[in-house]
């Protein structure tokens, strides 16, 4: 409660950071601006892409299942986030860690079988 | 922690989360393995049952001395008893709704999951009425609040169910993150999450800084809370979502969603700032910011009762009126009284029999009309008399009038309102937008009795309803005439 001031200064540091990732690409694009020739021709402004010519509309869509997999992937990314602690502390942690994470592993794998069961796992 | 610890806790106590997580997973596996072409309506049976068992195992828990287990994070107190009460009939009442509800379209895959979203709802509200830890506060209110926004939007091929969806996800989304970092700011000046801790070195601080900090954190997480109990000027998402989420979503949001939103309000502003940075008189930061407390309460009752008068669907007016009911319960919030525990509650019971009542009729003449028009109703005491006098004593409660649960509640607060320093500007503005409401009220009543119907055929009334109206009525009359039930129940809990 005494260190109020560490606590602020802490919000300052916060702020320097904030200030510094605003000025930082404002100044180097300037500073760009000022170094770089400037000699336009028409090749030049057309689209990048690999140095192929361009064929294509710029807007792609993407099938939606890849996201559905990608959420799929996040939870299991978690669940080995939160199991790989835990076998190493396990000695420490004890039997309440064990129950917790039988439960937590329990929950997924019924939110598994939610997936599997709304044909989140297959590909049409 | 060892195993002697964990079998040292009274794990008993947690018998009713125990049964509702329990019924939920049930209901999950059964909806994903049940035949595709069996009725799921069972699966709503078999929640009004966990629901009912979850009922008596609270009952018979209620002669248990508070305990505490977890380190505080569940705490089985009286508060929590009582209120936990309310969820959980309200619930079960929201189930026979849910039960009886039948969407013309975008219902047809995910009936069951309407049943076990209720449940995880309600284990989240639960969890909120006996936490003692920031922590799990903020889990209770997110697993409610995540399980309401895929209930208003169930109905997946409506375009106002979606509509009603999106609103209530970024809305709620805004409003949770500010009340985050309120908490944020608690925890940075106390370092600890456990509310009994925190309530213990705030009531130390004495620097005029940390006040200050305080005062902001107070501000944050009280605007995040009031986005969830719809209260003016922060209640613009409560009509859209209510018009456009499911009959029975819409009773849960308006009820269950807002006493749990009262119960953490209640919470974290009577443990953590009650008595917080006291000045030399001995009065926390409660009571400097009891002003911002009042113009909320007022502006609610005034913007809630004034825009109703012209509304024409009848959800979006029972939106309306429930942001000004909010504003009712807010009042008793401010003012701080000595029964402020007993009126809130009270309150709220009654509220959740007369609103739970009166959505159980608006979901079958919504559902015979086809649309959600004030029109609908007109000539209801023709084609269903007996539907239309039970809507009647609703009405009247809802409005306030002696001999019903809803005078009772307006009536314990208004006489709060005089205990200690008097508020005098506060009751008379709950006085006056108590008879605003009166005209769109019985706007209601003249066409059910007073108009010709557009439509004669008669209602068919499924079981559900009847039992929800039934419970709603007899409630709603006996906490009327006989307010000394509830009161007693109050005071022999410990």
């Amino acid at each position: 409660m005494e260190l109020l001031n560490v606590y602020q200064n802490n919000y300052l540091i916060v702020f320097v950071f904030l200030c510094l990732g605003v000025l930082l690409p404002v100044v180097a694009l300037y500073l760009g601006k000022l170094l770089r020739p400037y000699k336009p021709s028409d090749a030049k402004y057309t689209t990048y892409e690999s140095g192929i010519e361009p064929f294509h509309d710029s807007r792609v869509q993407f099938n939606v299942r890849y996201y559905i997999f990608a959420l799929m992937f996040v939870i299991f990314d978690v669940e080995t986030v939160f199991l790989y602690p835990w076998a190493v502390a396990y000695d420490k942690l004890g039997i309440f860690a064990l129950v917790e994470m039988l439960i937590f592993v329990a929950m997924l794998l019924i939110g598994l079988v939610y997936a599997w069961k709304k044909k989140v796992l297959r590909w049409i | 922690m060892d195993l002697e610890t964990l079998k040292s806790f009274e794990w008993s106590v947690m018998t009713p989360e125990f049964i509702i997580l329990g019924v939920a997973a049930l209901l999950t596996l059964l909806d994903l393995f049940l035949p595709k072409k069996m009725d799921r309506r069972i699966l709503g049976w078999i929640g009004i049952v966990g629901i009912l068992a979850a009922i008596l195992s609270v009952a018979s828990l209620l002669n248990v001395e508070s305990t505490s287990i977890l380190d505080d994070s569940f705490t089985f107190d009286a508060f929590g008893k009582s209120f936990k009460l309310i969820l959980l009939v309200g619930s079960a009442l929201v189930m026979f709704l849910a039960i009886s509800y039948d969407a013309k379209e975008g219902m047809e895959d995910y009936r069951g999951e309407f049943y076990y979203l209720f449940l995880s709802a309600l284990l989240g509200a639960m969890i909120m009425t006996s936490s003692g830890d920031l922590i799990t506060l903020f889990i209770g209110l997110e697993l409610l609040t995540v399980s309401s926004y895929i209930l208003a939007g169930i109905r997946k091929h409506n375009l106002q169910s979606n509509e009603s969806a999106m609103k209530y996800v970024i809305n709620g989304g805004i409003s949770t993150a500010i009340t985050l970092f309120g908490m944020s700011y608690v925890y940075g000046l106390t370092g600890t999450t456990n509310l009994f801790e925190i309530a213990n070195k705030l009531a130390a601080v004495t620097n005029g800084q940390q006040a200050y900090l305080l005062g902001l954190a107070f501000l944050m997480i009280f605007v995040g809370l009031s986005f969830k109990l719809a209260a003016a000027p922060f209640h613009m998402w409560a009509p859209d979502v209510y018009q456009g989420a499911p009959t029975p979503v819409t009773a849960f949001l308006s009820v269950i969603s807002k006493s749990a939103g009262f119960v953490i309000v209640i919470r974290i502003l009577i443990s953590v700032f009650y008595n917080a940075a006291p000045t030399d008189n001995g009065e926390g930061i409660l009571f400097k910011m009891h002003d911002y407390l009042a113009v909320i309460a007022a502006v609610t009752m005034i913007i809630g009762n004034v825009v109703a008068l012209k509304q024409t669907n009848i959800k979006r007016l029972f939106a309306y009126s429930s942001i000004a009911h909010a504003g009712y319960i807010l009042v008793a919030l401010t003012t701080m009284s000595s029964n402020l525990l007993y009126s809130i509650w009270f309150y709220l019971l009654a509220y959740m029999l007369m609103n739970l009542g009166a959505f159980a009729v608006i979901q079958v003449v919504t559902e015979q009309a086809g649309s959600s028009k004030i029109s609908d109703f007109a000539g209801l005491a023709r084609r269903s008399p007996i539907l239309a006098v039970l809507m009647g004593i609703l009405l009247v409660s809802l409005a306030g009038f002696p001999g019903t649960a809803g005078f009772i509640g307006k009536l314990n607060i208004f006489v709060g309102a005089f205990y200690g320093t008097p508020h005098y500007v506060l009751a008379a503005i709950m006085i006056a937008t108590t008879v605003i409401s009166y005209f769109y009220y019985f706007g209601i009543m003249t066409q059910m009795f007073f108009r010709p119907a557009s439509d004669e055929r008669k209602l068919n009334i499924p079981f559900g309803i009847v039992v929800v109206l039934l419970v709603a009525v007899v409630g709603s009359i006996l906490f009327g005439i006989m307010p000394n039930i509830a009161l007693d129940f109050l005071n022999n809990l410990h």
